[in-house]
């Protein structure tokens, strides 16, 4: 029986891993080995610089620029989508008429693609006859005229918003999945210990969604650091590189200006923050389940 | 939130319609967006220009959408699209549906370490493989073909794959797979004639996510594609708008257009895609 | 049809041995009950005959011809599996044929068999439906079905019936004897928790405990002469009644007041255990047995009693097996009557069933 089992592990596990090893680890490893040359994508040679590319990362303005606007990026798309898909999670939990529709339009964007969500709220920030402006306007502003994505000051929120529409329906179908974990015996305690509703979610369901919250957290970090397609499309990292983050300076690096070297050494620190988000929340993953079984 | 646990008859608990009216709000906050474009697909260019954008218009005014679906290049975009997804999305659950196979019924010493490599890189930025990729594919004259967009959407796709239908296989009784093997069935048979058969739901589960996720893709196609004739259509939005600068009609009926398919899959398969998301998300 | 000889074998789970050395040899067209107490091992020695696991050291043989390391499905064998393990996806007919659908049995070859078996097990009219819509029962036959159909050389049973409930069990007890009469000599090895099963089907019965066999033999041998402690405690329902007494150079047996001979031989003299099963002893009127004692309580089974009796010299509680037990009352002091002729005597170092106080 060993011996089969084990002449079968090797031939369904073959193409698998080959696959994943060749177009997945291989590169990730071979990232490290190109971000100490300064191959500029097309020609065959190439120097070996050391640690050149990484020293220049400290002397590169737009590399720590792109270092606060992920981090800003990061944080706000934690927040936002969090706070508003936790909120939402407990408005739909109890019984409300029309649960279904209402999750089904809370969801429904993450469906869409980041060019199209992009797309779609390049419109709503259109200076003329954009959604927020129009709403502005009415409110007793005729002449307003503000150009949220054109301007340093807004561009990088007004992609968060935009992302953040996205993202919600992710928090809120997993806090609603946690939610439905929670046995019901718990909130009767809380009812017949007479605690009121607001003490209820506080002390109650907030706590015992730690492990929701725990994979929210993780994925929205995640997420948004990967987050590329949607920026691409509404600012391309600018105004004045105003919304430039860490995905997108490695792209322009590499594909615009040709120095994959350079760009690889970019995606090396950013393997090396996602590496430690991942880390962190396998950590957090175990001590949960410790506590939350 | 919600209503407050001891209701009283006689009295009129105001919570359910709060709640009720609260959700009507953020749910047309939330459909805005969308509505906006659903909008502007059934205008002239004149009337949004004149910020009209934001009324319901009294007649429908189709022709954006014919300039759309009658675009050749719109055509081309829509078929290289399918031409990657389609692949992609079967050989990605093919692969996953092997690793997973083994991974729940023939564990061995070191399974879940390798279970955990190859479930995390469903986690890392797509950016640190990017040069390297490149790299290979032009070495191998596969730059501006489809090729290494459906390759590496199959690799991308293996993580997610595996560990559902690890998860979902894991729940097959083990009973099963020695009634069989006792029977005369070898591990493919196993695999073929009793645990797939019992996972179509996972297949569901896997086949609208992965068929969405490639779909919606951008990075992918930016990267590896160069002519117009091979670029997919999320890139094809993105070109054709210097085409219809100022045709905002003509570009709000194409994304809608272009999200046709994963928005049907969504509507249809709903159940299947918040199961994918929550158990991709929960099991990590 | 076949013979299965087990040669020493020993299986390890990672560092805990669980079979530690089991040499058995069973006959062709045998039915070998293992009976012993949850996690002894009975599963592992029969996924281990069956090949699903393989031995840690130590050989399988079937007629001689070394199996150890050949595949589940080469070695001609069956399993019923406590659940069953029918297909959920699969219908009835489907279930029973899978194993020939299997190979390359042209269609209307399985259909005739799947027919012909579903005759034997009075399945006929039950076909086309999918194991979900069949009693538990109904679910056995399926299974069975399904492992008789490729003429095994071996049947091998996990618990199968323990899922049913009392009257099934019954019904299905008799089935199972029934085919083994009508299969002919097909080995059946057969895993049970169930004393009336074991006594009933078996032409011999393994009594294993902790991964080692502490007896074999046929089921009145198991009886009558346990091996040991283990195996008196373990087999027979109620169990045996354990008191510990002093034998004397006269072979005389002693405890509390009374002084026993028993009449079967025996090689143990000082500190020993006399074992006398409920079924040995006989309740008389106070002073005219062999000890006096107080009855603790009475269980009315209705065709029978159970007594259990307390004493100042006894350890725990033992049972009395009485008729009618009319007259008996809770703490009235009884005379017990000991049959000499069914007295078991054993060293009290002989291997000994943990009983719950
Ligand atoms: N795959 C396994 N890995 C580790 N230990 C195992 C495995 N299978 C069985 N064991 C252990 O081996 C011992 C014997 O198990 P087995 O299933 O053979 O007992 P059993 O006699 O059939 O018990 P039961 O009457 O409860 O079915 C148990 O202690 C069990 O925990
Ligand atoms: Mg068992």
């Amino acid at each position: 029986m060993e011996t089969q089992n084990r002449l079968w592990r090797v031939l369904l596990l073959a193409l698998p891993i080959l696959v994943f090893s060749v177009l997945v680890i291989w590169p990730l490893l071979s990232s490290f080995y190109y971000s100490f040359t300064n191959w500029n994508g097309f020609n065959r040679d190439y120097e070996f610089l050391g640690l050149r590319n990484f020293a220049k990362i400290w002397t590169d303005r737009l590399f720590f620029n792109a270092i606060v606007n992920t981090t800003i990026w990061m944080v706000a798309a934690l927040v936002l989508p969090t706070l508003t898909g936790l909120f939402l999670a407990l408005l739909l939990d109890r019984q409300v008429r029309g649960a279904r529709i209402f999750k089904t339009v809370f969801y429904l964007p993450i469906c869409l693609s980041a060019i199209v969500v992009g797309q779609i709220w390049i419109w709503i920030y259109q200076p003329d006859w954009g959604l927020l402006n129009t709403f502005v306007k009415l409110a007793g502003n005729p002449d307003f005229n503000y150009a949220w994505l054109a301007r340093p000051d807004s561009a990088l929120f007004a992609v968060i918003v935009a992302w953040s529409w996205q993202q919600t329906g992710l928090s809120m179908v997993i806090y609603l999945a946690g939610l439905t974990s929670i046995p019901s015996e718990m909130l009767e305690v809380c009812e017949i210990e007479g605690a009121t509703a607001w003490q209820r979610i506080w002390r109650v369901v907030i706590p015992l969604l730690t492990p929701s919250t725990v994979v929210v957290v993780a994925l929205s970090m995640i997420n948004s650091l990967k987050g590329f397609d949607i920026l691409y499309i509404m600012t391309g990292g600018g105004p004045f590189n105003s919304s430039d983050t860490l995905a997108m300076h490695m792209y322009n690096e590499s594909f615009k200006k040709y120095l994959m070297g350079y760009g690889s050494a970019i995606s090396v620190v950013l393997f090396l923050i996602a590496l430690t988000v991942i880390g962190v929340y396998f950590r957090q993953l175990r001590k949960v389940d410790e506590i939350y079984g | 939130m919600a209503d407050v646990a001891v209701s009283v008859p006689a009295r009129f608990n105001p919570w359910p319609a709060t709640v009720f009216v609260a959700l009507c709000i953020l749910a047309a906050l939330f459909l805005a967006p969308t509505a906006g474009v659903l909008l502007s697909s059934v205008k002239t260019t004149r009337a949004i220009a004149l910020g009209d954008l934001w009324s319901v218009p009294d007649r429908i005014y189709l022709e954006n959408y014919a300039e759309v679906l009658f675009n050749p290049a719109v055509h081309r975009y829509f078929l290289n699209t399918l031409l990657v997804t389609v692949p992609a999305t079967v050989a990605s659950i093919a692969l996953g549906v092997l690793a997973g196979h083994v991974f729940a019924k023939l564990p061995f010493r070191g399974s879940n370490i390798l279970f955990l490599i190859v479930v995390s890189g469903m986690f890392f930025p797509p950016q640190v493989i990017l040069v390297p990729l490149f790299r290979l594919f032009n070495g191998l004259g596969l730059i501006d073909t489809l090729w290494p967009i459906i390759l590496v959407h199959t690799a991308l796709g293996i993580p997610i794959c595996t560990l559902l239908m690890r998860n979902f296989f894991a729940a097959v009784p083990n009973a099963l797979r020695e009634a069989a093997l006792i029977e005369g069935a070898n591990e493919w048979q196993v695999l073929t004639r009793v645990s797939l058969p019992l996972s179509l739901p996972a297949l569901a589960v896997l086949a609208t996510l992965q068929f969405t996720w490639i779909w919606n893709d951008f990075l992918w196609p930016l990267i590896f594609t160069q002519s117009d004739d091979k670029r997919t259509i999320m890139i094809g939005i993105v070109n054709l708008r210097g085409q219809y600068t100022v045709a905002w009609g003509v570009q709000g009926a194409l994304s809608l257009v272009a999200s046709l398919p994963t928005l049907v899959i969504f509507l249809f398969f709903q159940r299947y895609f918040i199961k994918g998301m929550t158990m991709g998300a929960i099991k990590g | 049809m076949a013979r299965v000889e087990l040669r020493n074998i020993h299986k390890s789970f990672g560092a805990t041995e669980v079979i530690r050395g089991v040499d058995l040899t069973i006959g062709s067209g045998e039915f070998m009950v293992f009976v012993g107490p949850s996690g002894c091992g009975k599963s592992t020695i029969l996924r281990l005959i069956s090949g699903l696991e393989s031995v840690s050291s130590g050989q399988i043989l079937f007629d001689g011809e070394d199996m150890t390391r050949t595949a589940p499905s080469k070695r001609q064998l069956a399993m019923v599996f406590q659940s069953y393990a029918l297909f959920p996806h699969l219908t009835v007919a489907e279930n029973i044929g899978f194993g020939l659908s299997l190979g390359k049995t042209p269609k209307t070859e399985i259909t005739r068999r799947v027919t012909e078996v579903a005759k034997i097990l009075q399945l006929d009219s039950l076909l086309d439906r999918t194991p979900r819509q069949l009693s538990g029962g109904q679910r056995q036959r399926v299974a069975i079905g399904r492992s008789i159909i490729r003429n095994p050389k071996v049947f091998l049973f996990d618990e199968p019936l323990s899922n049913l409930d009392a009257a099934l069990r019954v019904s299905m007890r008799l089935e199972i004897a029934r085919l083994h009469r009508k299969l002919g000599d097909v080995t059946m090895i057969y895993v049970t928790h169930d004393q009336i099963e074991a006594m009933t089907l078996a032409d011999r019965i393994v009594v294993l405990n902790g991964g080692r066999i502490e007896q074999v033999g046929t089921p009145m041998e198991v009886y009558e002469n346990p091996a040991n402690t283990f195996v008196a405690g373990f087999v027979g329902a109620p169990s045996m009644n354990f008191i510990r007494c002093c034998v004397d150079g006269d072979g005389v047996a002693r405890f509390g007041p009374a002084g026993i001979r028993p009449t079967r031989p025996h090689e143990v003299s000082g500190d020993a255990l006399l074992g006398i099963r409920p079924e040995h002893l006989a309740l008389v009127d106070s002073g005219q047995g062999t000890f006096d004692a107080e009855i603790e309580l009475v269980e009315r089974l209705g065709a029978e009693s159970l007594v259990y009796l307390r004493a100042p010299f006894l350890e725990r509680a033992i049972t009395v097996r009485a008729g009618g037990a009319l007259g008996l009352s809770e703490q009235k002091l009884v005379g017990v009557q000991v049959d000499l002729t069914n007295l078991h005597v054993f060293s009290p170092s002989s291997p000994t069933l943990k009983q719950d106080p």
